[in-house]
């Protein structure tokens, strides 16, 4: 029991089961009924999206602070080729992507190739393409065309879109991260960057490509979020880095590299999502929700410690 | 790769597209039906930046006093930083335990679907602040922004005798804000001898609106007036212009009146604040929602029925002009 507890994909599921039995024996109404729970995945939907990207960059021991101004610039993008230059659905989210994976690149070759620090790059970043998102969307793109709003506010068996469109991606990059050599290397390169250069993994490469996947998942994001609002908001995004950062630590990864699990991004959001529909349920006011969060990610960082200590004891 | 395609093709015929017209509406919330159902009287209130001071001490405070006087329960929700997509998560869980009435800082127009949902499932909804136009929402009581900045153009002319630099700060990229900026522009733009230097972004940051004030002093030494747009642009720009030893030389017009503008006001470093009269939106919102929920005009047989909202669509609170002269009378205000 206690070597399970030490995975932190377990405790985190046991975590978030208890919570929600208590929550459902609390509002019993309201908590365990399907309109909460899509309400909720879909809430934490777009962050999950983020997640899986920056889960990728953590295990190879980085991190992207840009992501969030790159939701805010890639629905930018496709509401700007829709609404101004008249592209077509198909087009403008492609040139949403590419512009996402540019960013991407521009971040990782810096990082890996020239050695920038990935916080100052990033943290520059994303100011950069703040600018950009407010120069290409002004206070706002609304009434974007019907398609496109129909990506993210369909439903399927009832649940929206995202929601989908998060467990497709999350299953996906579990499988990649589990069963291919090309994404494991990112475990070999967190977990001793130096051996994994000598045993042969082009370290510079694969940490481009991390910045570039993430940067796409981002802008997925974007694309989504700007679709499931009707409006591509330059203010999108704004502290999403720091709570997709939080989910991914509360899933598992650590900020020195070589662990997490895709799964564990996942659960971290979905963790971090249940506490703020709780706390919504039960009418806290915003000021106690931003200490609660800050006392669980201590509190479930403290716990982790603690056990993986008896452990190595036992 | 069949099995793989099929599943594909069932998948989407299964998908339901979002409807191309609004969906049916339910009866509305009413005193009557909440109490049937064994629900309590709740108003809540969903807003963005919900610990902004002048949210706390204006908004929040006003909706609490008129819950107490009332009896009834009342409470506050939303994201601590401004985060609409996170307003909209709240306001989306909200709906689900179908509050008696729902009061809404418009934030932005991304917000409507969720105000239009909130209104289908027959809770009676109020916008405040800034309007949301292309929704459904019941009423609407707030300022203009447009306005807001026309008062301040007038009067940064009048201060500087329609000539001189000027520039102006806010929040870039919110409608509200972007209304503001654009009434100024519309006055100053009468007068030639005024020459915009620049639009900034102070993000709502006061050490932010200090730095962008003091980068301006030293590029533009006959920079003659400034116009802020959001709660941290005045203190900002004051405590800049304190520093450069420019009070008084420099004129300040900004917005909000918070009890730092007060005494930046009584201290000559700003010249005039444009005031909102917050708690006429929240008092008078919150009023508005127990009036549709208790019935309290019926105008037809069924109010419901006939499609009739029975409380004003939308309210103009005016504005607040304070300067010097009439700064001490809102210095002295009595806590409520």
């Amino acid at each position: 029991m206690r070597l399970l507890l030490q995975e932190r994909t377990y405790s985190l599921t046991l975590t978030i089961l208890l919570v929600g039995i208590g929550a459902a024996i609390a509002f019993p109404q309201t908590f365990p009924t399907f309109g909460n729970w899509s309400q909720l995945l879909l809430n934490l939907s777009i962050d999950t999206i983020v997640a899986v990207g920056m889960m990728l960059l953590l295990v190879s021991g980085v991190f992207d602070l840009s992501v969030g101004s790159v939701v805010a610039f890639s629905g930018g993008v496709a509401a700007f080729g829709m609404m101004s230059l008249g592209l077509p659905v198909p087009v403008a989210g492609l040139m949403a992507l590419a512009s996402a994976g540019l960013i991407g690149a521009i971040n990782g070759y810096l990082i890996a190739y020239q050695g920038i620090n990935p916080m100052i790059q990033t943290l520059a970043m994303m100011g950069i393409v703040r600018g950009g998102a407010l120069l290409l969307s002004g206070s706002g793109i609304q009434n974007l065309p019907y398609w496109f709003n129909a990506l993210s506010q369909s439903r399927l068996l009832g649940v929206q879109m995202p929601v989908w469109y998060m467990l497709l991606l999350v299953g996906g990059f579990a499988f990649l991260m589990n069963k291919t050599v090309f994404f494991r290397r990112y475990y070999y390169i967190g977990g001793n960057e130096q051996a994994a250069d000598l045993s042969g993994i082009r370290v510079k490469r694969m940490k481009l490509w991390g910045f570039i996947v993430t940067a796409l998942l981002a802008g997925v994001a974007g694309i989504l979020l700007a679709s499931r609002l009707g409006t591509a908001l330059p203010t999108a995004g704004r502290g999403l880095e720091l709570r997709v950062i939080t989910a991914v630590i509360l899933g598992g990864a650590s900020l020195s590299g070589g662990h997490g699990k895709i799964i564990g991004a996942l659960l971290g959001a979905v963790f971090m999502g249940l506490i703020s529909n709780v706390m919504v349920l039960a009418r806290v006011s915003g000021y106690w929700q931003e200490i609660i969060l800050g006392l669980i990610l201590i509190t479930a960082v403290w716990t982790d410690k603690a056990l993986q200590k008896r452990g190595a004891l036992a | 790769m069949k099995k793989l395609l099929l599943f594909s093709l069932l998948a989407v015929s299964a998908c339901e597209l979002p409807p191309r017209q609004a969906a049916a509406t339910t009866a509305l919330n009413t005193i009557a039906n909440t109490s049937q159902s064994g629900g309590t009287e709740e108003y809540v209130m969903v807003t963005t930046a919900v610990t902004m001071p002048m949210y706390v001490n204006h908004d929040q405070a006003t909706f609490r006093r008129w819950g107490r006087e009332r009896g009834v329960k009342v409470s506050i929700l939303g994201p601590a930083e401004w985060d609409v997509p996170a307003q909209i998560n709240v306001i989306e869980e909200v709906i689900g335990t179908r509050p008696s009435g729902l009061l809404i800082n418009g934030t932005d127009p991304a917000i409507r679907a969720v105000i239009d949902k909130a209104v289908a499932a027959g809770i009676p909804t109020v916008v405040y602040d800034s309007d949301i136009p292309q929704s459904k929402r019941h009423a609407f009581l707030g300022t203009d922004w447009y306005e807001i900045g026309q008062m301040q153009g007038k009067e940064m002319v009048r201060l500087l005798g329609g000539k001189g630099k000027i520039a102006y700060m806010g929040i870039l990229g919110l409608t509200n804000m972007e209304a503001g900026f654009q009434g100024l522009l519309d006055v100053v733009k009468q007068y030639p001898g005024i020459e915009v230097v620049g639009k900034f972004d102070d993000k709502a940051n006061v050490e932010e609106a200090a730095r962008i004030t003091s980068d301006l002093l030293s590029a533009h030494p006959d920079l003659a007036g400034l116009c802020g747009f959001d709660s941290n642009s005045g203190p900002g720009m004051g405590l800049a212009v304190k520093e450069a030893g420019r009070v008084g030389k420099v004129k300040i017009t900004t917005v909000d009146w918070e009890p730092e503008h007060l005494q930046l006001v009584r201290e000559g470093v700003i010249q005039m604040l444009a005031g909102q009269k917050r708690e006429l939106f929240t008092w008078y919102g919150a009023q508005f929602l127990y009036d549709m929920v208790h019935q309290t005009n019926r105008l037809s047989a069924s109010n419901a029925q006939t499609d009739i909202t029975t409380v004003p669509t939308t309210v103009n609170t005016g504005l607040l002009q304070i300067t010097k002269a009439n700064v001490e009378e809102f210095i002295k205000r009595p806590t409520q």
